[in-house]
């Protein structure tokens, strides 16, 4: 187990160093001046110089490639253009801002989904089946964005029951993250954008755990079970349920990451103050070091997010071999 | 060569009877699932839309559509009415025919009256547009285009013939019968009352500018005004060029009394008259003004274009805030009512669907109807390209990963789990930062990142394929690694990769849409997501469902039916699952 883990651990910061190389070389490729993605107009010739030595941008470019890894792994990541701030800082509390947003909403699509497979499973053949898949797929089919602005039409502006946009009503006092969050206030700003993305990520749970426990079903130790005359129920839930959620678990970990990505939309339509708006605020003012930051944290947390998983897996299944389900993408 | 032509002999054959069947199986599999149908349905109809997209389009999705249409604004102190499309076009002229009853004149000879309760149709003999109309004691003239002259005597409007060809733009009707109507090239026509309504006299104009104007006090008092700043006085006979302190185009003029008149013109000229002279003064509004009206000597009225309308109360001009954009043309008031006609085309933002547009129009008038049968051709592109190159890239890496096995394998799994790792929008979006919005941008994120989960697929597929005896026949018969791979299993990968095609296709349409709603798509190519980004941008989204709602159903459509479809193909594709 200790083994599994380290072995994972090394496998995600190998995989972290590729993409942290990806981006850099990106970079290089797309801006040859490499000032241009650090420096901002207006800055004095002494900070200039200073931006100038930190980031190594008068050395060869094997020697920039060090630099920049050595940066990334103290946390430098250079001064927003935009802010005029340093973008850790930023990057630090748009951060919390997703987490808060997207574990809910994962959370309730992976608790929901496949308990509702699971009915489906039971209830095979019947309308209900029928409905909830064609459900299943129809959500998954619709946009976010899109039915963020629907459910934003219709019960933020019609009825007028839910904010529209941000985590809090303007103006307000947090001393603190935790104390932001920790509010009516919040959660009510919470409610629209965690349904529009449970609603599009429940599906795919809820159709793997479908499939997944029709396979079971017609294994022998059901057949026992049932011949002990336990409760239908019992056994959907506990028995058969138990087994076949393997392959719910790898695709959690593979929609994780969808997720981080998919997140953007959500926060941009909700104005949600996360990393996904802020990285699209980057990309639009042209604010490079703030962007680089944000894809690499956003890289950062689907890591960590099938780190997280694949221990799970582990302990789920000791045989631990990735199988395949259509995720999609 | 020679040895492989007995092989190739017979296997197509094989194939191709094998191709039937897997054919047949797919129409059965899709003709028993409902859903399938429904899908394939969809899709069909989609295509077509795509494909004939430029004839079934009813608007070009670019061009900003204007509206037409005959207008009337009531003001009462600060209340402001409209009335719209009392006429079918342009209402260029106002006149008050008493208390409570008025004419209006416009395009295509259209005139219509208020009685006191609703604006109605005025017959007329005449078809060209009518530019001024001027009433007095229950007499009125019209006069328009070509040299066409109305009078309305006895209810009637009766045409004489027309005494010139140019087109004449102001008329001005005093109570002893006498008039003046003035137009192009310094056209001045003078009715004397005692020679009958047909016989105009051309008078002798000091300038060769069009003539917009004019306002008689008496038959022997009036003023005109034209292009470039003209202004003329007229005497009874005579007209004389009187000092102007403008350049500018002026529109309109009112003459309250010898003392007081006022002028006004382009970029929101204001003249006024006091003690024989036209003087400049400072406006409340800076676009076009078209027309003034005169109450008392300080109590005036103008309007403008864009819904502009200003007041003099007191000494200043203060701006009246009618809420409209349409172009206003001409102006009456009796001090306590004041309306305004008007109505140039004036774009036609944020309709709801109708007749003209189905699906309503943009906040800048453009159809979205047409733009949303456009934009089905660029997703069903871009998610058809990168589809494809991402089930090419996907199957090949399957195919050596699953065939070749041991470091390969390793290598192209680790850099599977590497893509699985960068998140797609914010991977474009780097893109879009380091290069430039488009199309290509949107495929290569695609098309770059989202052959992993194809890969895993085929690769498992292909380990159960590679210890099949067909396989191991051809090793040992000693073809080549790529012989076997592409010649011996990638046919039997086939019908999954064209599943995988089927699901990327969705995925893609689905990333095309979030990315263009991302404004990461090309600027000048309409989509669906580029629909949803433009109604983002404009703010209007909260309110316009119809900007809204239209594209989101197709792009939900067409996603949903790929996954209708290949429901059903899954069972054939993959025996594993016919089972269930």
């Amino acid at each position: 187990m200790i083994r599994l883990i380290v072995n994972k651990l090394l496998q995600m910061l190998f995989t972290l160093w590729v993409i942290l190389t990806v981006l850099f070389f990106l970079f290089r490729l797309g801006l040859p001046d490499p000032t241009v993605a650090l420096v901002t107009d207006g800055l004095s010739p002494e900070d200039r110089a200073l931006v100038t030595e930190r980031f190594g941008l008068d050395r060869s470019l094997p020697m920039q490639y060090v630099v920049y890894l050595g940066n990334v792994a103290t946390g430098e990541f250079g001064r927003s253009f935009h802010y005029n701030a340093p973008v850790t800082a930023i990057v630090a509390e748009r951060v919390a801002n997703t987490l808060v947003l997207m574990i809910p909403a994962f959370l309730i699509s992976y608790i929901v989904g496949p308990l509702l497979g699971v009915l489906l499973a039971w209830k095979r053949g019947s309308r209900l089946e029928a409905g909830g898949i064609t459900a299943g797929l129809v959500f998954r089919s619709a946009p976010m964005f899109w039915v963020g602005m629907l459910l934003i039409m219709l019960f933020g502006i019609r009825l007028g029951w839910f904010p529209t946009s941000g985590m809090r009503t303007f103006p307000y006092e947090a001393a603190h993250f935790f104390d932001k969050i920790f509010t009516l206030n919040f959660l009510h700003h919470l409610i629209l954008p965690t349904i529009v993305i449970s609603l599009y990520y429940t599906g795919l749970p809820m159709l793997i755990m479908r499939n997944a426990m029709l396979e079971v079903m017609g294994e022998d130790f059901i057949e026992f079970a049932e011949a002990r005359g336990l409760s239908k129920a019992r056994i959907m839930y506990r028995h058969a349920a138990r087994n076949a959620l393997l392959p719910v678990v790898t695709q959690a970990a593979i929609t994780a990451g969808l997720a981080v990505g998919g997140q953007v939309v959500v926060e941009v339509v909700f104005s949600w103050p996360g990393l996904g708006l802020e990285m699209f605020n980057a990309v639009r003012t042209s604010d490079y070091p703030l962007a680089q930051a944000a894809f690499m944290l956003m890289a950062a947390i689907i890591l960590v997010l099938n780190f997280a998983a694949d221990v799970v897996y582990g302990r789920l299944d000791p045989r631990v071999s990735y199988s395949s389900e259509g995720a999609g993408g | 060569m020679a040895g492989s032509t007995h092989v190739s002999a017979i296997l197509p054959k094989e194939q191709g009877a094998e191709m039937r069947e897997t054919l047949m199986l797919l129409v059965r599999a899709v003709k028993q699932d409902r859903l399938a149908t429904f899908g394939i349905v969809v899709i069909v109809v989609l295509v077509l839309i795509a494909a004939f997209a430029p004839l079934l389009a009813t608007h070009d999705p670019y061009v900003m559509t204007e509206r037409v249409e005959g207008t009337a604004l009531w003001v009462h102190g600060d209340r402001v009415e409209i009335e719209a499309g009392i006429a079918a076009d342009t209402l260029y002229s106002v006149s008050a025919d008493g208390p409570d009853s008025y004419f209006a004149a416009g395009a295509g000879g259209e005139v219509v009256r208020y009685d006191g309760t609703e604006w109605l149709p005025v017959e007329t003999p005449a078809t060209e547009t009518l530019r001024a109309i001027s009433t007095v004691e229950g007499r009125s003239i019209t006069v328009g285009h070509n040299g066409t002259v109305l009078w309305l005597t006895g209810g009637e409007f009766e045409q004489v013939p027309a005494p010139t060809e140019v087109d004449l733009f102001g008329v001005s009707l005093t109570d002893t019968g006498a008039a003046l109507a003035v137009g192009q090239n310094g056209t001045v026509l003078h009715l004397d009352p005692e020679n009958g309504v047909e016989d105009w006299e051309p008078l002798q104009a000091p300038v060769q500018r069009d003539l917009f104007a004019v306002a008689l006090l008496r038959a022997d008092y009036g003023y005109i005004v034209g292009a470039r700043g003209t202004l003329l006085r007229f005497d009874g006979e005579q007209l004389e060029e009187v000092d102007s302190p403008t350049f500018r185009d002026l529109h309109n003029i009112a003459i309250f009394d010898e003392s007081a008149g006022y002028a006004v013109g382009e970029r929101g000229t204001v003249l006024r008259y006091r003690e024989g002279e036209w003087i400049e003064e400072q406006g409340a509004l800076t676009r076009t003004l078209r027309a003034v009206a005169m109450v008392s000597a300080d109590q005036v009225q103008v309007v403008g274009t864009h819904g502009d309308m200003m007041r003099r109360v007191d000494g200043t001009w203060e701006q009246v805030r009618t809420g409209y954009t349409r172009h206003f043309r001409d102006v009456t008031s009796d001090g306590e009512t004041t309306v305004v006609v008007g109505t140039d085309p004036y774009i036609n933002s944020l309709a709801r669907p109708s007749q003209e547009h189905y699906f309503g129009t943009t906040h800048n008038g453009r159809d979205i109807y047409s733009q949303v049968i456009h934009g089905s051709r660029t997703a069903l592109l871009v998610g058809f390209v990168a589809a494809l190159m991402v089930t090419v890239i996907g199957t090949n890496v399957g195919l050596f990963a699953g065939y070749l096995r041991g470091r390969t394998d390793n290598v192209l799994m680790r850099i599977v789990d590497i893509m699985y790792a960068l998140p797609l929008e914010p991977f474009a979006m780097v893109l879009v930062l380091l290069w430039r919005p488009g199309i290509h941008i949107i495929i290569l994120a695609v098309g770059l990142l989202t052959w992993r989960t194809t890969a895993r697929i085929i690769r498992s597929q292909v380990l159960s394929l590679a210890d099949r005896p067909f396989v191991k026949a051809a090793r040992v018969a000693g073809a080549s690694p790529l012989r076997i791979i592409y010649k011996h299993i990638a046919p039997n990968v086939l019908p999954l990769a064209f599943l995988q095609l089927a699901v990327a296709m969705a995925f893609a349409i689905t990333a095309e849409a979030t990315l263009s709603f991302l404004g990461l798509g090309p600027p000048r190519l309409y989509s669906w997501g580029t629909i949803l980004h433009q109604a983002r941008l404009s703010g209007a989204w909260r309110t316009a469902w119809w900007w809204v709602i239209p594209p989101g159903v197709l792009i939900m459509l067409s996603v949903v039916s790929v996954f209708f479809v290949s429901r059903a193909l899954e069972v054939i594709a993959n025996p594993r699952l016919s089972r269930r």
